[in-house]
């Protein structure tokens, strides 16, 4: 062991130690990034809206889904379908594979009156009776990473729905 | 699978974010630092165990943190550079009476620490009654008075 002014037995590095406090100070630097990116809503659950939630709608604008584009593992989310202009009081809401495989439905409201599970999606049928029609679901990814799911209105015309799983 | 890999994630965060917020973060148990581990320890147990409190899950985490722990231990025994990467090293920050303010600066020190473990540690009323005066690996300042205040 290295002797200090020959009497004080120490281990010191002082190379290692300056070199800990360049990476501490910038390490602070990207925590407080974190943070501040975590408040504007990159990490989900909440924010500046734009950065998290998410408005998309068809083309002839009949069909608008408002949704989390930042969700956590196994946490619930909200996913709120504006149908518009319905031209049938039974319509029909399409979901890409990914949707079942993907994520777990918690709850829709209204509830459907009809599921459908295909090998290309699920299908959601429900009773409309004015054409402006609101349906909520409440869902929990159940895998880690990026998840896109496409959905389809009344009017056949899709949604791609673009999100993010935290860990 | 889960757990065990919920457990090395948050054992090595916990052990960087540790090592990034200096050795003085998590020494001296003021009020607020009490708070913060307080904090700390609850929302690590949450992340850890999610909602399963099964014994299975409960003994499969210790298990987990125990082996990672025991590795780190043996790495750090046969590999030097690994011990000082993850433990640091002792600082001097009194030499030979002299206050190395730099030094104290980088790992917000002041001389009331000092005198706190001088107080502390040997029961000394002055600051040039103090020789050295190190910051130790684990945060705490050891204090070496000069030779006639012994």
């Amino acid at each position: 062991m290295k002797k200090h002014n020959g009497e004080l037995e120490i281990d010191e590095d002082l190379e290692m130690d300056h070199r800990t406090w360049t990476v501490q100070r910038i390490s602070w630097v990207v925590l407080l990034l974190i943070v501040i990116a975590a408040l504007l809503g990159f990490t989900g659950r909440g924010g500046v809206k734009g950065i998290n939630k998410t408005t998309k709608k068809t083309a002839s604008q009949t069909m608008e889904v408002e949704y989390d584009r930042f969700l956590r593992d196994e946490v619930e989310g909200e996913m709120k379908i504006s149908l518009q202009n319905l031209k049938t009081t039974s319509p029909s809401l399409f979901f890409s594979k990914e949707f079942y495989d993907k994520v777990r439905v918690e709850e829709i409201v209204p509830e459907p009156e009809h599921v459908e599970i295909s090998q290309d999606g699920i299908t959601y049928t429900f009773r409309a009776t004015k054409p402006e029609f609101i349906i909520l679901f409440y869902t929990k990814p159940l895998h880690i990473g990026s998840l896109q799911v496409v959905a389809k209105g009344p009017d056949n015309e899709t949604v791609t729905i673009s999100q993010f799983v935290y860990p | 699978m889960d757990t065990i890999i919920k457990g090395a994630v948050i054992y090595v965060f916990l052990l960087l974010i540790f090592r990034i917020s200096g050795k003085r973060t998590m020494y001296d148990a003021t009020v607020f630092d009490f708070v913060l581990l307080l904090i700390i320890a609850e929302t690590t147990q949450q992340a850890l165990l999610g909602d399963d409190f099964s014994l299975t899950n409960g003994l499969l985490l210790i298990m987990t943190l125990i082996i990672l722990d025991i590795i780190i231990s043996l790495l750090k025994q046969k590999f030097n550079p690994i011990e000082k990467l993850v433990d640091g090293s002792p600082l001097i920050i009194m030499d030979k009476g002299q206050l190395l303010r730099d030094r104290m600066r980088k790992e917000r020190i002041d001389e009331a620490d000092i005198m706190e473990s001088a107080r502390d540690l040997h029961g000394l009323q002055r600051l040039d009654q103090i020789k050295y005066a190190i910051l130790e690996k684990n945060g705490k300042i050891t204090i070496i008075p000069q030779e006639e205040a012994s």
